[in-house]
């Protein structure tokens, strides 16, 4: 019973952040923006003079990881952050909610926005790719996989609700939806460099990375490698996956990270003033 | 219903401030079906006594308990009604939604919340708005609507900051009105105020803050004949001019 009760609360922050969104002019906006852009992929891939199945592939997910980043750095950090002005968290939690309630029924909410405005990206991403593909020559656009697309969707989903769970913690970390818009920029922006930098380390030092390639290894932990989740390459070719244990850990790996990722910014709120 | 008990709490510093003692070891009691107006100049503790009732703060030392539990305790707020000194809601939400999740956090059912909510918008002339955005409502149907979602629950306790703060003569007449038939209505009350012709008609004990110390608790009639004037507002002048030593307060 108290376990339902608890569900019952989250549930009900997580209804009035969905509506909240859903009824936000600059996230319909966003919808509608991203949207006309994946529909004119329609209008310019005749302009593209040969893969234009991978071209309309990058630029479709492109746009989709775009929208979904916008969505995360200005609407979920606007929601989540607090300070001066922004008193919603003491009007939320002057309800009977605890702190880590408050929490998981924040991301709850803006995981089921996240989802739907993917959903409806992904449903006419997937109507342009088809469109694409049934107009050209096979030679332009050879081979489409529902299944790869599909995988890769789940790959960037979980990408976002990884960023999502940071933006939570650096908001129980710190005051003012500015800095903590900067400091999820800055993660997300070393999380994309770092792989490229071990990489470098690793082809300059040979076998023996040596002290420097250990520190940076050692920061993976904190900064994960999304590119592991990045499958929009197996969509436009037959190119067979990595096997399903990689595949496996991969996805496990960053989940786990990011239920640690929630369950510190449960930590970091339940001792926090909140003034 | 509260007891405060010896409880201090300090800001600790923050880039570019120093640490600020808003608090030091203070105590009371607040008894049920008793109002309680809490009143003192700027920065006096109000907020941050208010803050530390509600468990958004947490003292440095000391014990606060609300029907003698400790504050902390989520299910706690069940039997309270908060209303913040600035009303702050998601922008594109109607009071109704708020109030559906209001009551669901308490546990009510649809219909016992769909009832209350039309009730209580009835009573406090929302009802003909309550589909209207939250962001369309002027300051007084804000502060009329954080009422509503403050009583969904029908809460034993109300702890309202600065109810009256920035409502023309109009609201403010309302939101005394409905004060007052909460009191009637045997609810325990504890609100914080700058306007002391409004402590004067609502409380029936006074709390004087000042720099985080209790001057003064007692009612108000006590309170003139200790500081011998005739009105609160020179009552409370005196004391803050006393203990500042230059007869200076800002009220």
């Amino acid at each position: 019973m108290p376990m339902f009760s608890c569900w019952q609360r989250m549930t009900a922050l997580a209804r009035i952040i969905v509506i909240d969104g859903i009824r936000s002019h600059a996230i319909i906006g966003l919808l509608c923006l991203a949207l006309a852009c994946e529909a004119g992929g329609l209008l310019f891939f005749g302009f593209i003079p040969r893969d234009i199945g991978r071209v309309s592939s990058d630029f479709i997910f492109s746009i989709s990881f775009l929208t979904g980043l916008i969505f995360l750095f200005f609407h979920a950090v606007n929601v989540t952050a607090w300070g001066g002005n922004k008193r919603l968290i003491h009007t939320i939690l002057a309800r009977p909610l605890s702190r880590a309630e408050y929490i998981l029924g924040l991301f709850t909410g803006l995981t089921a926005l996240l989802l739907l405005l993917n959903l409806l990206l992904a449903g006419a991403g997937y109507v342009v790719l088809v469109t694409i593909k049934g107009q050209i020559d096979p030679v332009y656009f050879s081979h489409f996989s529902t299944s790869h697309y599909l995988l890769t969707w789940l790959g960037l989903s979980l990408i976002e609700l990884t960023l999502l769970a940071v933006i939570l913690l650096l908001s129980g970390l710190i005051r003012g939806s500015f800095t903590v818009l900067l400091l999820a920029l800055s993660y997300y922006l070393i999380c994309s460099g770092l792989p490229v930098v071990r990489e470098t380390v690793l082809q300059n030092s040979g076998s023996n990375p040596g002290f420097k390639g250990q520190f940076l290894a050692w920061l993976s932990a904190l900064f994960p490698d999304f590119s592991v989740l990045d499958f929009k390459t197996y969509v436009i070719t037959a190119q067979a996956l990595p096997p399903l244990t990689v595949l496996s850990i991969n996805f496990v790996t960053i989940l786990v990270y990011a239920v640690l990722v929630l369950w510190l910014a449960c930590f970091v709120y339940a001792r926090k003033d909140l003034r | 219903m509260i007891t405060y008990t010896a409880v201090s709490k300090t800001y600790p510093k923050e880039f570019g401030s120093s640490a600020n003692l808003a608090m030091e070891n203070l105590s009371f009691d607040l008894n049920q079906s008793e109002t309680l107006g809490l009143i003192g100049a700027n920065g006096a503790g109000k907020s941050t006594c208010i803050h530390l009732l509600m468990d958004f703060i947490r003292p440095d030392s000391g014990e606060i308990r609300i029907l003698g539990q400790p504050v902390n305790n989520a299910n706690l707020r069940k039997s309270i009604g908060y209303l913040p000194e600035v009303a702050s809601f998601p922008a594109n939400l109607t009071v109704l939604d708020m109030l559906r999740f209001a009551g669901s956090s308490c546990g009510l059912s649809r219909s016992a919340i769909k009832q209350r909510s039309e009730s209580l918008l009835r009573e406090l002339e929302l009802w003909q708005v309550r589909k209207r955005p939250l962001r369309s409502y002027s300051k007084g149907m804000q502060q009329r609507a954080s009422f509503a979602v403050a009583l969904i629950g029908d809460p034993e306790l109300l702890i309202l900051d600065e109810p009256m703060s920035g409502l023309d003569p109009v609201g403010r007449e309302k939101i005394i009105s409905l004060i007052l038939r909460l009191k009637q209505q045997g609810k325990t009350i504890l609100f914080c105020s700058h306007i002391l012709e409004d402590v004067d008609r609502l409380a029936d004990r006074l709390l004087v803050l000042h720099h985080g110390e209790k001057l003064f608790d007692g009612t108000v009639p006590q309170f003139c004949t200790q500081q011998q004037v005739t009105t609160i507002t020179e009552a409370f002048l005196a004391i803050i001019g006393n203990n500042n030593g230059d007869g200076d307060a800002h009220v």
